[in-house]
């Protein structure tokens, strides 16, 4: 990374701090989660994390090697894409479904378009939508929280999607991860430690994710009823993984614009893009899709909202 | 006869017009959901090939230069026209199954490319040759894509699973597997000819 | 003829069913022409253009020529004609009023001809919006809404490919997947992603 030329527009900032630390204090910041969802759900979490994270490493050694080009596993990038990948997963998949749901990540999210820095959409998320689309059984039947029996048990937003009423689950069980979801969505205190974290040292910005999540809180208060004005916009907020999404996965430096304004866009796309799913769209979570939407579309959006060069037209 | 077998067989191979030629990818990638469904695709447009190119090849003197490109349409439209018909009264199983691509075949690149590039200017039994064999071509590649979609993706092949307790791909049997698949595949024969070369 | 139809009409052309990157048509377009986004702009108002005239004047055609004269067995042959001629019609009154524009489209206008979008759409307004041989209610309104939304579709595939491809020339990909390869598999993770509006209801 220390000899390529960096085109970029102003403002240049350089950080004392370099890509690879950066990958790996997210990686740290994301162990709160984590260690959340092993609680909830149990030690099979941790197997999934595991396979997650090795796939990832091992698939890309492999194909770096292959390609004979510098194997970059000390970058945490690898790290970091598999352990995205295993907390958007089921805690009760099996065990195959987190090792090629990485290895696709890595292959096709990331090293066919040249490896790092090069990729145009979130890796993790590339893998989760290709296991969502190839075995979406799998992907879709949820264990009950703090149950180690692996009973199986719908989530919340599923449970709205169907039209079901929700018993028995407060805004404080939503917070703390007392529900049924994907292993590292769940516990939304441990995400804002971590967020949280990441915010105060100045690694991510808080334009993305705020605006992220205030477009969807609004669009589902105004639309998330019958009759206007009257969505359950903080269920909808702490439900699924809009935070996890928000976060860590929106605020990706690569896949996400470069200039403020192409930011907004972005971050307004993906709320609308999300509220719009959940509510009319067949699948109960639009994060990925939305994400991954507005992370082919940052290239254009980049196109359009780029500053001018002093003294070009 | 051996000058024949030569244009019969480069439409196979050398200029295979789905991954050399990269002709006629819309109907490929459509189609090849199913195997059934390439190989009748492959042999619709195997007889329209034949047919425009035959008929092209003969009437090429009296074509004028300026409207071409319609008259060549209008040839291959009436053979596009006989095959629907015919699809229509003897398989309409498979003509629903393939459904919009069937019409579609009068753009498919593959058989207007020919006409303009070769039945335009070389003999007939030249045209005759190279057009079954780019049809042929283009039916091995449609067998070769919808028996990986089909094997991975829904576990069968030619509608029989062949094995126990396999958990199918089903991205492959969509629209995003089959982008997938070629390009990984034209990925695939880009390193085979790097590697030749 | 209600509003919730042509909202349907509208999700499915643009994203559900995608003319590019679900039914696959105008792929051949779209991978050759997507590499710069000021041709591929170009093409996709072309093609929008295209389609929604040739809309109009296939269901014209197949509603008071083919049907009134059993004659629906030519629908592929005239809707080939009809497209063939007008976009030749569209090229000479160009040159005529707007040179530099003409050229400016260049090769792309004739190759429209061939576009599997255009032919495409006119077959699927037949085949969706006509019961046997007559035309549902509303039938002429909802196959001109879906000529434009298939130009939308076309447009919106075409931009944001253009300009992941823009970006992909500044860097290093591998050379076994450059240009073509690497173009279908964006192609495959946009659909993908578009899999997202799948099951809309409204």
């Amino acid at each position: 990374m220390s000899n390529k030329l960096i085109v970029s527009t102003s403002p240049h900032l350089h950080k004392k701090e370099s890509v690879s630390k950066i990958m790996w204090l997210v990686v740290v910041s994301l162990i709160p989660a984590g260690v959340a969802g092993v609680f909830i759900f149990g030690l099979r979490a941790l197997w999934v994390i595991l396979l997650g994270v090795i796939s990832a490493l091992i698939t890309e050694a492999a194909l770096e090697l292959f390609t004979k080009r510098k194997v970059t596993l000390l970058d945490g990038s690898a790290v970091l894409t598999g352990l995205l990948l295993a907390y958007n997963l089921p805690p009760n998949v099996p065990f195959w479904l987190p090792i090629v749901g990485s290895f696709f990540a890595i292959a096709i999210g990331k090293q066919v378009f040249g490896g790092l820095g090069q990729n145009i959409f979130n890796p993790a998320l590339v893998g989760r939508v290709f296991l969502m689309a190839s075995w979406p059984k799998y992907m879709t039947s949820f264990t009950r929280a703090l149950n180690y029996d692996a009973i199986t048990s719908a989530t919340p937003l599923a449970l709205l999607k169907e039209g079901r009423v929700l018993e028995n689950i407060s805004y404080l069980d939503l917070f703390l991860g007392k529900r049924g979801g994907c292993i590292g969505e769940v516990c939304i205190l441990a995400l804002f430690l971590g967020a949280l974290f990441l915010l105060f040292k100045g690694y991510i910005s808080w334009h993305i994710p705020v605006t992220y999540v205030f477009t969807t809180g609004i669009m589902t208060y105004i639309f998330g009823q019958k009759g206007l004005f009257s969505g359950d916009w903080l269920f909808h907020i702490l439900s699924g993984g809009l935070i996890l999404g928000a976060f860590f996965m929106a605020t990706d430096y690569v896949t996400s614009p470069l200039t403020r304004k192409g930011q907004f866009i972005f971050a307004v796309g993906c709320g609308l893009l999300t509220a719009i799913i959940r509510l009319w769209g067949g699948y109960p979570e639009g994060v990925s899709y939305a994400i991954l939407m507005m992370n082919g579309a940052t290239p254009i959006i980049d196109r359009f909202t780029k500053s001018r060069i002093y003294g070009t037209k | 006869m051996k000058r024949y077998l030569q244009e019969f067989l480069k439409g196979i191979i050398k200029e295979n017009p789905t991954f050399v030629l990269a002709l006629g990818l819309c109907p490929t990638l459509a189609v090849s959901v199913t195997v059934i469904n390439g190989i009748g695709m492959g042999l619709a447009a195997t007889f329209v090939l034949l047919g425009s190119n035959v008929i092209i090849s003969l009437i090429k003197n009296i074509i004028p230069d300026r409207i071409r490109i319609p008259c060549f349409i209008v040839v291959i439209a009436t053979f596009v026209t006989i095959n629907e018909l015919v699809m229509k009264a003897y398989s309409p199983v498979l003509d629903r199954a393939l459904g919009i691509y069937v019409p579609l075949i009068v753009v498919n690149c593959i058989v207007l490319g020919r006409a303009e590039a070769y039945a335009q200017k070389q003999s007939v039994l030249n045209s005759l040759f190279d057009g079954l064999g780019m049809g042929v071509g283009f039916t091995l590649a449609l067998i070769l894509i919808s028996a990986i979609r089909e094997f991975l993706g829904a576990g069968t092949i030619l509608g029989h699973n062949l094995i126990k307790g396999f958990e199918p791909v089903f991205v492959l049997g969509m629209p995003s597997g089959a982008l997938l698949l070629i390009g990984l595949l034209l990925g695939f024969f880009n390193v085979l000819k790097n590697r030749r070369a | 003829m209600d509003a919730a139809q042509f909202l349907t009409i509208f999700i499915s052309a643009v994203f559900i069913y995608n003319v590019i990157l679900s039914r696959f048509l105008g792929l051949c377009s779209f991978i050759a022409i997507s590499k710069e986004t000021r041709p591929a702009l170009a093409m996709s108002l072309s093609v929008m253009f295209v389609t929604t005239m040739s809309s109009i004047i296939t269901w014209l055609i197949y509603r008071f020529l083919l049907i009134p004269f059993n004659l629906t067995y030519l629908r592929t042959i005239s809707f080939i004609l009809v497209i063939a001629t007008f976009v030749q019609f569209v090229e000479m009154v160009l040159r005529k009023i707007s040179p530099p524009m003409y050229r400016f489209f260049g090769i792309y206008l004739p190759l429209i001809t061939v576009n599997c979008a255009v032919l495409g759409v006119a077959v699927l307004n037949v085949d969706m919006f006509f019961v046997g041989s007559k035309a549902i209610a509303g039938s002429f309104y909802y196959s001109v809404f879906q000529g434009i939304c298939v130009g939308l579709g076309y447009t919106l595939a075409m931009l944001l490919m253009s300009g992941i491809r823009e970006r992909l020339d500044l860097c290093n990909v591998p050379k076994a997947v450059k240009e073509f390869p690497l173009a279908f598999i964006i192609a495959s993770i946009m659909s993908l992603s578009f899999l997202g509006f799948n099951g809309f209801r409204f």
